[in-house]
Order: C-alpha cells, then sequence, then structure tokens
C-alpha cells in the first residue's frame, strides 16, 4: 500500500507471437503419445492399434494352423471355428440353445437384483441389518460354487431350478456387498443435506441416496451379470439337456473342439453386446457425471 | 441484546474419550443475528453447528431454538456445507426445487416462483437448466445455498462454505450473503477459521480456543462497522485495523504467537 511502485504492471509487448493452426485429424502426431508414459493418444490412434493387435493374434492362430504346427484336434484354426460357427447357428440350433441359456441368466440375475438391492441397501442404511448379515453374506460368498452341485442337486433335482439356484448362488451374495458398498459411498453431505430441507429417512432413502448411487449400481449389475455366464457353464453341464453349456459339453465328448471354441465364442458375443448396451444406456441415463 | 432466539444451555459433547465441547458451554443468539464462530481448525465449532442442525446431539445440557428444545434435522435449520452438496443429478433449477420438495403448504406454481426468485437472488437465473457439473464451483455453493433459502429456513448454518472457493468469489459471495441475511431477515450461524471473513460478515463474532471448544472472546463487530458490509468495506483503515487486532488475538490462543 505504500509502495506504489511494487504494483505497477510490468509493460508486455504487444505484438504476440501467431498461434499455430490446429492441427489436422489424420496428423501422424496423433501417435507419438502412444509410447509416452500415461500419455494421451488420440481416440482413432488407440482404437487402430487395438483393432491391429486382434488381427494379429488372429493370423499367426489361423497360420499356425494352416502350417500343421498345431495339432488340429486341439486347436483348429480361427477360419474353421467360424465356418462351424456359422453352420451352428444357420443349420444347427446354436440360438436356441443360446436363448435358453439368455433365459437362465437373466432370470437368476434378476432374482440376484430383486433381493440383493433392498438388502443392501438396508445393510448400509441400517448398523443393525448391516451386523446381523454381513458375517453371513461373507461367509456364502467365499464358498465355492462348483462345490456346491451336488447339494442343489438333492436339493433342487436336476431340472431348471438347480441351475437357476447356482447362478443365483454365485451372485446374489457378491451383489449384495456391491450394493451395501455403492450405498456406503452416496456422500455423506447429500443425506445430511435431504435431512435438513425437512426429508424424513425414508425419503432420504428414495429420493437422494438411491438416486444418488444409481449410477454405480447399475455398474455393479452390469459386472454381476457377468459373473453369471460364468457360472451357467458351471451350472449347465451338470445334466442339462439344453444350454450352451450343454452344447459345449456334448461337442467335447465326440472332441469336436471346432463347436467347442464356437459354444465359448457365442457366449462371447452375447456378453459383449449386452455389456455393451447397458454402458450405452448408462452413458445416456446418466449424462451429469 | 433482543430476546434469546438460539439458545445454547450448558452444552457438552464427548465423542467415545474425546472432550469436544467442555466444560459446559452457553450462548445466547438473537433472531436475525448474523453469528461467526471463529477458530482453529478441528475445534469443535463445527460440532456445536451440527448440534444446533440436530445433527449431532449434546452429551448434555441442551439447545433450545425460539424456547424449545431442538430436535432431529428439519427444515427450520438449514444447512450448507463446506463440500459442494448440490446434487449431481438435477440441474442448478432442480436443485432450488429441491429445497421445496417436502413442503405441502406451497403449490408447484409457488414452489416456480420462489425457486426462480432465489435463483436470481443467488445469480443462477441464466444457469437453471444446466447440470451442476457444468458450472463452477462457487456456483455450485451458490446452488446449495439458494436450495437451502428456497426452503424456507429460519436459521442458515453455514460450515465453512467458502473455504474451497477463490478469493475473489469468496468475496463476492460474502456480500451477497450479507445482503441476503439482511433482506431475508435470516438467523446465520457461520462457522469459518478466516478472520477476514469472519470480521466482513459478522455482527458478533465468537472466538474459540483450541478443543475442547471453549470462548475465548466475543467481539460485537456492528458496534464497529454497522450493519452495512458493502465490498468497498474491506479496503478502509478502520477494517485493517480490527483484522489485524482479531487476528493476534487469535494467533495468540493457537499458542503461534509467543
Amino acid at each position: 500500500m505504500s509502495d506504489e511502485a511494487a504494483l505497477t504492471p510490468v509493460a508486455r509487448s504487444a505484438a504476440s507471437p501467431e498461434r499455430t493452426v490446429a492441427r489436422a485429424v489424420s496428423d501422424p502426431s496423433d501417435f507419438k503419445n502412444l509410447f509416452v508414459l500415461r500419455g494421451r493418444p488420440s481416440r482413432q490412434a488407440e482404437a487402430l492399434v487395438a483393432l491391429l493387435a486382434c488381427i494379429l493374434v488372429i493370423a499367426l492362430w489361423e497360420a499356425a494352423a494352416r502350417l500343421k504346427l498345431t495339432n488340429p484336434i486341439f486347436l483348429p484354426a480361427p477360419s474353421t471355428v467360424a465356418a462351424t460357427f456359422w453352420q451352428m447357428a444357420t443349420a444347427g440350433d446354436l440360438l436356441y440353445h443360446s436363448g435358453v441359456s439368455t433365459l437362465r441368466v437373466w432370470v437368476a440375475f434378476l432374482l440376484s437384483a430383486v433381493l440383493a438391492i433392498p438388502i443392501g441397501i438396508l445393510m448400509s442404511s441400517y448398523r443393525i441389518v448391516g451386523a446381523a448379515l454381513e458375517p453371513i453374506v461373507d461367509f456364502i460368498r467365499y464358498l465355492p460354487v462348483p462345490a456346491l452341485v451336488p447339494l442343489s442337486i438333492i436339493w433342487f433335482g436336476v431340472g431348471e431350478e438347480t441351475k437357476i439356484f447356482l447362478l443365483w448362488l454365485g451372485t446374489f451374495f457378491q451383489l449384495v456387498l456391491l450394493v451395501a458398498d455403492d450405498m456406503r459411498r452416496v456422500p455423506h453431505e447429500y443425506v445430511e443435506s435431504a435431512l435438513t430441507l425437512g426429508a424424513r429417512p425414508r425419503q432420504v432413502l428414495s429420493d437422494v441416496a438411491f438416486r444418488a448411487m444409481l449410477p454405480n449400481l447399475v455398474d455393479s449389475l452390469r459386472i454381476t451379470l457377468g459373473w453369471c455366464w460364468t457360472y451357467l457353464i458351471i451350472a449347465e453341464i451338470v445334466a442339462a439337456q439344453s444350454g450352451i453349456g450343454f452344447v459345449i459339453w456334448t461337442a467335447r465328448r465326440y472332441m469336436k473342439t471346432p463347436e467347442v471354441m464356437a459354444g465359448v465364442i457365442a457366449i462371447g458375443i452375447i456378453g459383449l453386446v449386452t455389456d455393451q448396451i447397458i454402458r450405452a444406456i448408462h452413458r445416456r441415463a446418466f449424462r451429469y457425471l | 441484546m433482543s430476546a434469546p432466539y438460539l439458545a445454547f444451555d450448558r452444552v457438552t459433547k464427548t465423542f467415545g474419550d474425546l472432550a469436544v465441547v467442555s466444560p459446559p458451554f452457553d450462548l445466547t443468539i438473537a433472531r436475525h443475528e448474523f453469528v461467526v464462530f471463529l477458530g482453529p481448525s478441528g475445534c469443535g465449532k463445527s460440532t456445536l453447528l451440527r448440534m444446533i442442525g440436530g445433527l449431532e446431539t449434546p452429551s448434555s445440557g441442551e439447545i433450545r431454538l425460539a424456547g424449545a428444545p431442538v430436535g432431529p434435522p428439519d427444515r427450520r435449520r438449514g444447512m450448507v456445507f463446506q463440500s459442494y452438496s448440490s446434487f449431481p443429478w438435477l440441474t442448478v433449477g432442480g436443485n432450488v426445487l429441491f429445497g421445496m420438495r417436502y413442503r405441502d403448504d406451497l403449490s408447484s406454481g409457488e414452489k416456480r416462483e420462489r425457486a426462480d426468485r432465489y435463483l436470481k437472488l443467488v445469480g443462477l437465473a441464466d444457469f437453471a437448466s444446466a447440470y451442476p457439473n457444468r458450472v463452477s464451483g462457487g456456483m455450485r455453493q451458490r446452488i446449495a445455498i439458494a436450495r437451502t433459502l428456497a426452503a424456507g429456513s429460519d436459521v442458515l448454518l453455514m460450515d465453512e462454505p467458502f473455504g474451497a472457493l477463490d478469493a475473489q468469489r469468496r468475496e463476492s459471495l460474502q456480500v451477497e450473503l450479507r445482503l441476503i441475511q439482511k433482506t431475508d431477515a435470516k438467523t446465520v450461524v457461520f462457522v469459518t477459521h478466516d478472520v477476514e471473513e469472519a470480521v466482513f460478515l459478522a455482527d458478533r463474532i465468537i472466538v474459540f480456543s483450541q478443543r475442547p471448544a471453549r470462548i475465548v472472546s466475543e467481539i460485537d463487530v456492528s458496534a464497529i462497522f454497522g450493519m452495512e458490509r458493502p465490498l468497498a468495506l474491506r479496503d478502509e483503515e478502520r477494517f485493517f485495523h480490527a483484522r489485524t487486532e482479531l487476528l493476534r488475538m487469535v494467533r495468540h490462543t493457537a499458542g503461534v504467537d509467543p
């Protein structure tokens, strides 16, 4: 305040160097960050690299099979697998079996979700519920599903119930804890703000906490749906007459390796497509993120 | 001082073995008064504020609002937090409307009118349809303030609401807050550790010791500056003087000054 000169702005030269023109999208420098630690290459460059890597792996595999470097009974060429897949999908009943499997997965998944969402929310919202359920859930969660197959057959026989039960068992207890975690991560300020705006505890849960956890909840559900497909094979190789697991297991019995692989690919495709659909819904529904 | 509107009556608070407010704390706050709790971080001033809001309960003693002991949180005691508590899934306007969600006495038309009024008051009318992640930190804090004001609380409890903002935005929000408080006739309890902010905003400053919270002194700022707090006040000699004086006192209680 005393020394006026100290705050006098430094004179700047009027002529500033001309800014460089924005570079074109196809600039090769889009790729230059690929090898920089934590660099950010352009999206196109990244997608291109990913595509090239896939093509390279398949090409190597094809070459190995064509040059008879591998025994076709163990590792048939990808072109053979693709042809088998196409034949099974068009002439065979792969689509029917995929439909059966998808139905089982969704029934078990919805059963898990319908139970796990309210229970998980209550576990994080009321200590007493958490204290009562967490040890049980934590214990069952670590039981290996395959080891429970015999028990499941004793309880439910070999029908649909066993398959649904095994899928449910593999996902419900995991999902409960994921939901509880999603609820726990809702900022305390949101809850307290709602309370001081006059919301009753139940309204805080439905109007604020649930809404706040929703994006994470959808992610948790998406991950759980993926697990369902993992357990599906275990459920379907046990005395099943239908489903992709049944297809794979039957093909294995006759050493039809291309058909085994085609079955695996069918699961991969269904999983990938479902996952991408849920991701797209997530992006549209939660634009505010 | 007029009749006590908000009163702490021999209040203590302990968390387990940790005494946060002790010995028993007594304080009365008049209606429409702007009181600032000033003290070092972690001294227990926020706990006192949260106890007014009903977000914590006293271990002993009682807090009374307009004669009646305060209970669980409700709409009469609005709270604004340090971190941005605007709801990300609602637009700026939606957030302000949410402040009136649990008011059955207002029609939806009245709610919209009120929301518009408070959006204008905090300077967010042009951003009503934007989502909070698209606006600056200062604007997000103004959303929370407008939301609390729209709810129609009598007492505004503010816990370092401007702590995370840059200096210019802080100053302009302080001026706005002071105007809102006078025009809307609110009782404000404002927690901060910023001496300058305390001097600029307060009718009365309560200076706290280190934890456990105890009143070191009370300063009647309105007696020095009056009720009007224009931005230009910051450049006046008497403002510097008061600030320096208070800063010395705070340093002394914090044990920094030899």
